[in-house]
């Protein structure tokens, strides 16, 4: 043994070396997981992050696709003219590790060498921000199903298209939501608002939305506070010190799913109460509610999607998730990627063959009639990003969730203001 | 602001010193005898974190005991990294690229095996103390925050007894002065290097416990503690305990107070502005920049000049 350690101690460089270069081969086999690829085969790309900070939702994702694609592969696949038959789906998953530069360079390297017809990927917003140059560079159609910031479709790109309405709506319905709670008396006008968000286009929609709300109904609101953080921070307290010393009367924060835990923790833990408490898209996340218990009752969120949603296609969806995954689907992250898979199906059959510019042609005109998401109808704009409405949700003590505004699709009554300690 | 809201800001800044020193201590031990910068110390924060999280799931034991049993265990688990990987480590005066390639792989290594044992969900420990707190006046002091900053203190002061009043506290203090000289008086530099890379390990274990009863965490966690290790390190000195206590409260008030003190800005004329949060990151590498430019030894090197000076 001795001897042998010893070796191994002389000889570490070398050693080392042949590790690392054993590591690189290791890394560049598992970067992406694909199958044999065949001539009756559609090779879509799946960029996502499952693992690293963004891993839950990217997760999540991963499997709202992954349903759509086993359905689609159950029902004989796609039929694509030009071929003169059905071929099934071939996904070749890569693991951005929720870094964006690598997120970047899987996209390339899916639309460059992997000879894949389209790329869905993006979650979050920075990771869908650094993956949609490579669309137009390539003249790959790509979908993100997981970034909103309006500024990935601001650019004039001919090749991408997003499911998940625009950030900035969170903003306006969030507001509106507030607002119809001062209509009917449950708050009142003139609401001192403490506005935290992070430091990204998402944050920056989101402010955008509230204030243009909030601006065109004047006396509603008063925001005090418009801060920023950065991303996966560590520490929260300075920043709610602020909030604190604002005497603000609602918080609103949009923030991802673990600093929105991180956050709220510390919130709590620093006796801080608010009439109204919100983290933009975050709130119902099981993650959330076992870190935190009751300490997440009454956060209200602007959601793509919930499960609470009365259309039959919803309520199937929810059923065929859990039969897939074996567990429920408690968040919104699965049903836009699942229609994203679904639409782009749609598109490739439209289209009638692999041409990649053919398909991103039909993917402009494609409407999916039967959506899970909210308004039934997914189609996309002429920047590329669809626009449909969010739901608002509140938690309620017990892990209960209900929809609360809008009222046609509420399954229950929003509670306002929120019980004090 | 008023002077309750000062004291407020105060106190937290306090509280965060102690998370801050308490993840730094194990790394500066382990620079300052065997001069590794080691990038695994993420790896082990994480691991300590899991550690009290199976201890309180499994066995319903208070994250408080689990982070102390942890010190016994991550003990001689980074004995037995240290007998595995680091003593063949070529020996040198300052950190090597084998050294810091080592120290990343293993890191990397701990975190897939993470991955592998408790997949991807963010995790977290939720006891009756967690979200509640002591409120003195206007001022509200979270339980938990407290009982790190306990938990904190009271290590760094057994490390400095250690350090000062035991043999391996006296051969680890040659061994960072001059590791020459010290092994011509007989000090057993691989054996002390052993220990200290035990000890060292077994403080990460420590403050993994300790951080996981503040944050959530997952296989990633430790990465942003780790860079904030790095500037406490610099802040406080290579190589010295008291200086990491100094440049965790030098950071820790920096960060805190940095953004909530209008500072005098010139534009246009002068005028007191707020330093926006989204830059509070901005601050400790800004300090670690100019640390290391005026003062390469670190905030003690100026501390122990004036004494010997006097």
């Amino acid at each position: 043994m001795r001897g042998t350690l010893s070796f191994v101690g002389k000889h570490i460089r070398h050693i080392t070396m042949i590790a690392l270069a054993f590591g690189g081969i290791v890394t560049l086999c598992t970067g992406s997981s694909r199958a044999i690829t065949a001539d009756d085969t559609i090779n879509i790309g799946v960029v996502m992050p499952t693992t690293g900070s963004e891993s839950k939702a990217g997760g999540y994702q991963k499997e709202g696709i992954e349903l759509a694609i086993k359905q689609i592969n159950d029902a004989g696949g796609i039929m694509v003219k030009s071929k003169g038959k059905k071929l099934k789906i071939n996904e070749i998953f890569y693991d951005d590790g929720s870094d964006s530069k690598k997120s970047a360079s899987l996209a390339e390297r899916a639309m460059s060498s992997d000879n894949v017809v389209a790329v869905l990927g993006g979650y979050s917003t920075a990771l869908g921000t650094a993956e949609s140059v490579m669309a137009d560079r390539y003249k790959t159609p790509w979908i993100t199903t997981g970034a909103g910031a309006t500024a990935i479709f601001g650019k004039g790109y001919q090749y991408a298209f997003g499911t998940l309405s625009p950030v900035a709506l969170i903003g306006t319905t969030s507001a509106e939501f507030l607002g119809s709670l001062i209509d009917q008396g449950k708050l009142k006008k003139g609401l001192k608002v403490a506005i935290v968000v992070e430091n990204t286009d998402h944050g920056v929609d989101y402010v955008q939305g509230f204030t243009e709300w909030a601006n065109k109904h004047a006396g509603y609101f008063q925001v005090v506070i418009n801060e920023k953080f950065e991303l996966n921070a560590t520490d929260f307290s300075g920043v709610l010190q602020k909030v604190k010393n604002s005497h603000a009367d609602i918080f609103l924060s949009d923030a991802h799913l673990p600093d929105y835990i991180t956050m709220h923790r510390q919130y709590l833990q620093n006796g801080l109460h608010h009439q109204m408490v919100s983290y933009g898209a975050r709130g119902p996340e099981n993650a959330a509610r076992q870190a935190l218990g009751a300490g997440t009752d009454y956060i209200f969120s602007g959601i793509w999607w919930s499960n609470k949603l009365p259309y039959p296609q919803a309520k199937k969806f929810a059923t065929d998730y859990k039969a897939f995954t074996g567990h429920d689907v408690d968040s919104w992250y699965s049903a836009p990627a699942y229609d994203g898979m679904r639409i782009l199906a749609q598109a490739i059959e439209a289209a009638g063959s692999l041409d990649k510019t053919a398909i991103r042609d039909a993917l402009k005109k494609a409407q999916l009639k039967d959506s899970v998401l909210p308004g039934q109808v997914l189609k996309f704009g002429a920047n590329g990003q669809t626009e449909y409405p969010f739901v608002i949700t509140q938690n309620k003590p017990d892990n209960k969730v209900d929809i609360v505004f809008p009222k046609d699709a509420a399954t229950g009554e929003p509670v306002a203001p929120a019980p004090g300690k | 602001m008023d002077a309750v809201e000062y004291l407020d800001l105060l106190l937290k800044s306090l509280l965060l010193a102690s998370v801050y020193s308490a993840m730094a201590v194990g790394m500066t031990v382990i620079y300052g005898v065997m001069k590794i910068v080691n990038l695994a110390h993420a790896g082990f924060l994480m691991l300590g974190a899991y550690f009290a999280l199976e201890l309180f799931q499994r066995f319903h034991v208070d994250p408080i005991l689990g982070s102390v049993l942890a010190l016994p265990v991550f003990f001689l688990f980074g004995m037995a990294v240290h007998w595995l990987l680091v003593r063949w480590l070529p020996k040198s005066d300052t950190p090597t690229l084998a050294s810091l390639l080592l120290m990343f792989g293993f890191l990397l290594v701990l975190q897939n095996i993470a991955y592998l044992v408790w997949g991807n969900e963010d995790q977290s420990i939720l006891t009756p103390r967690t979200l509640s707190s002591v409120q003195i006046g206007q001022i509200s002091i979270p339980k938990v925050n407290l009982v790190v900053f306990a938990a904190a203190v009271i290590c760094m002061i057994i490390l400095q007894v250690v350090f000062h009043r035991s043999w391996f506290g006296r051969s680890m203090r040659a061994l960072i002065q001059n590791p020459y000289a010290a092994q011509i008086v007989g000090v057993d530099d691989q054996r002390t290097a052993r220990l200290t890379f035990g000890l060292g390990t077994a403080f990460a274990g420590f403050a993994g416990g300790l951080l996981g009863m503040l944050f959530s965490f997952s296989p990633d966690f430790g990465r942003p503690f780790l860079l904030r290790s790095f500037v406490i390190i610099v802040l406080g000195g290579l190589e010295s305990v008291s200086g990491v206590a100094l440049g965790a409260i030098m950071l820790a008030l920096l960060e805190t107070f940095g953004i909530n003190v209008p500072l005098p800005v010139y534009w246009h004329g002068w005028s007191f502005r707020y330093l926006p949060p989204s830059y509070q990151q901005v601050i400790p590498f800004s300090l670690l920049v100019v640390v290391l430019l005026i003062l390469p030894k670190g905030l003690s090197s100026l501390f122990n000049r004036k004494w010997k000076a006097a």
